[in-house]
């Protein structure tokens, strides 16, 4: 477009994240894993002798007497007999005992069983996201180790309202550039085709959020009555194949800027249009995937403005508005992020970590995307690459 | 020669930290599973004089099952005690055959103890010495030793 300028730079990785410490952190993650390896065992260990000992106390009843041998200390025994075969002195702990028959001793134990077996299922998920963790350190260390670099290109609006947003879409377009390094070659020859249809819209797009922009500070009507202007056009997109997916898809990107948490869903949204862009050009599976686009829209809508705590107005909330505001709870969250999450390339760690951080709606959505995302976020960090906010500029890329 | 020094320094302490200072562990260790082997006999022998003393024929205990879930268990007759004699076999005893064997044992045990106490000191020693090797290379002052006053 005229009047946006590109700049642009080009950084190592291996300077962003050296080799060393990348290899550093995954060691440090193997062994917090192994750690919670042995205390897996050891909890497995617990509810095998927990099982033997139900089978135990279910098995003396049946005799009144049994001849055993009996201890004395840790070095001898004397031989006898166990007599009250059905009466047993629990533990409750704190040095409190029960006497229980044996069926009440069953029961005592089963609810023991079951608290470890809770804690067992604790541990494996913890033990998940560690191997996450580690998996994620070793291909970043690879990739660092191969010398791959992350190009930066900026893009500066003349409309000062957008000033907030170049910050977050440095964030975004880094990662859209490096995935096009690393599949645009291929695909070229689908996007060609689609490429016609999505620059008309894109105009369209634009001239959209300049008035949202324009219009952010007036009422709410007005902005409702932007946000219908918006859905309008979306419905009229409907129809079209390619128009679907321009609108679906800069709103999900807009999303994104909601909240990081929702980059993760939100990369996940923009990869499978992508992917199913180059994959499949029919109309049936398109309009599929922007129908649940759109669902997904409302529900990240409704779940986001929970999270980013602004005044839900109405159900459909104008998608300027939110980018506006939510951008600027983006860069600061962002900055505050973990370090190894590496917010700015929006990896799929972090992916990991929203989904569990997160219920309901959208873990529904990171299940159903989940299987056409995992392909892509082993082959690298960058391929996970969020879309940015503005159609504009991912478009701008591919093109190149 | 300063960088000679730094070498033997650093050699010194090398050695110190991996051949001298786990052997010192090592050797407490096994001390330690000495001394609880000699605590469960010297207990087993008070408990077979008590015994003997209160004349006590038949006995009633709490046998553990396992995760702390006891059951009564009954000894009707006292007299034949089957004590561990190592390398899993348990010999039948009389009282007084098990307080001799007891004794015998704590005996050998202690002889056991002495060695590794011995071990230990020459290790510490050791381990001194090589301290004071770095020390003069170092050309530190040597820490006086502290004198009491003697009478």
């Amino acid at each position: 477009m005229g009047k946006s300028e590109v700049k642009g730079t080009v950084t190592s990785l291996s300077s962003m994240f050296p080799a060393e410490e990348t290899q550093k952190a995954a060691k440090m993650v193997e062994e917090k894993l192994s750690e919670k390896q042995n205390e897996m065992n050891q909890l497995k260990e617990f509810i095998a002798d927990n099982t033997s000992l139900i089978n135990l106390v279910q098995k003396l009843p049946d005799e009144l007497h049994h001849d055993i041998m009996v201890p004395f200390g840790k070095a001898a025994f004397f031989p006898g007999r166990l007599i009250h075969t059905n009466e047993f002195l629990v533990l409750l702990g704190e040095s409190y005992y029960t006497e229980r028959t044996a069926k009440q001793t069953v029961e005592i134990l089963k609810r023991r069983g079951k608290s470890l077996e809770s804690k067992v299922d604790a541990l494996k998920a913890v033990m998940q996201d560690l191997k996450a963790e580690a998996s994620f350190f070793d291909s970043t260390a690879s990739e660092a180790a191969e010398g791959l670099v992350e190009i930066r290109e900026y893009e500066e609006d003349n409309s000062t309202k957008w000033a907030s947003q170049s910050g977050s879409l440095e964030l975004e377009t880094p990662s859209v550039a490096e995935a096009d390094n690393k599949m645009g070659a291929s695909e070229d020859d689908d996007y060609a085709r689609i490429m016609s249809r999505l620059e008309e819209l894109e105009k369209e797009e634009l001239a959209a959020e300049d008035n949202e922009e324009n219009l952010e500070d007036e009422d709410e009507d007005a902005n409702a009555v932007e946000s219908d202007s918006n859905e309008d056009e979306l419905t009229k997109a409907a129809e079209g194949d390619g128009d679907e997916d321009e609108l679906t898809k800069p709103a999900f990107h807009r999303k994104k800027d909601e909240g990081y948490s929702y980059l993760d869903h939100g990369q996940r949204y923009s990869e499978s249009p992508r992917k199913q862009l180059q994959q499949f050009n029919d109309k049936e599976p398109i309009e599929e995937m922007s129908n649940k686009y759109k669902h997904q829209d409302l529900t990240n809508q409704f779940a986001s403005t929970g999270l980013t705590e602004e005044p839900v107005t109405k159900g459909e909330i104008s998608h300027g508005r939110i980018i506006q505001e939510d951008t600027k709870t983006l860069s600061p969250s962002i900055n505050a992020s973990a370090p190894f999450e590496k917010k700015s390339v929006q990896t799929s760690k972090s992916e990991f970590d929203s989904s569990k951080a997160f219920t309901g709606s959208i873990v529904e959505h990171t299940q159903n995307l989940d299987k056409s995302s995992v392909g892509t976020n082993t082959t690298s960090l960058q391929s996970s690459g969020s879309q940015p906010s503005k159609p504009v500029s991912r478009f701008k890329m591919q093109r190149k | 020669m300063d960088s000679l020094r730094q070498e033997k320094i650093q050699k010194f302490e090398e050695f110190v930290d991996r051949r001298l200072k786990p052997d010192l562990v090592h050797a407490i260790v096994e001390r330690d599973k000495i001394f609880d082997q000699q605590k469960i006999f010297s207990d087993l022998r008070k408990n077979i004089e008590n015994l003997e003393k209160n004349s006590v024929t038949s006995l009633r205990t709490l046998v553990n099952l396992g995760s702390e879930v006891y059951m009564q268990a009954e000894v009707p007759d006292t007299q034949r005690i089957f004590v561990d004699v190592g390398l899993g076999f348990h010999v039948e005893f009389t009282w007084s055959e098990a307080l001799k064997f007891i004794s015998l044992r704590e005996e050998k045990l202690e002889r056991q103890i002495e060695e590794y106490t011995r071990l230990i000191a020459s290790i510490k020693a050791q381990i001194k010495m090589v301290c004071e090797g770095i020390r003069e290379l170092l050309q530190i002052p040597e820490e006086k030793t502290v004198e009491g006053r003697v009478f």
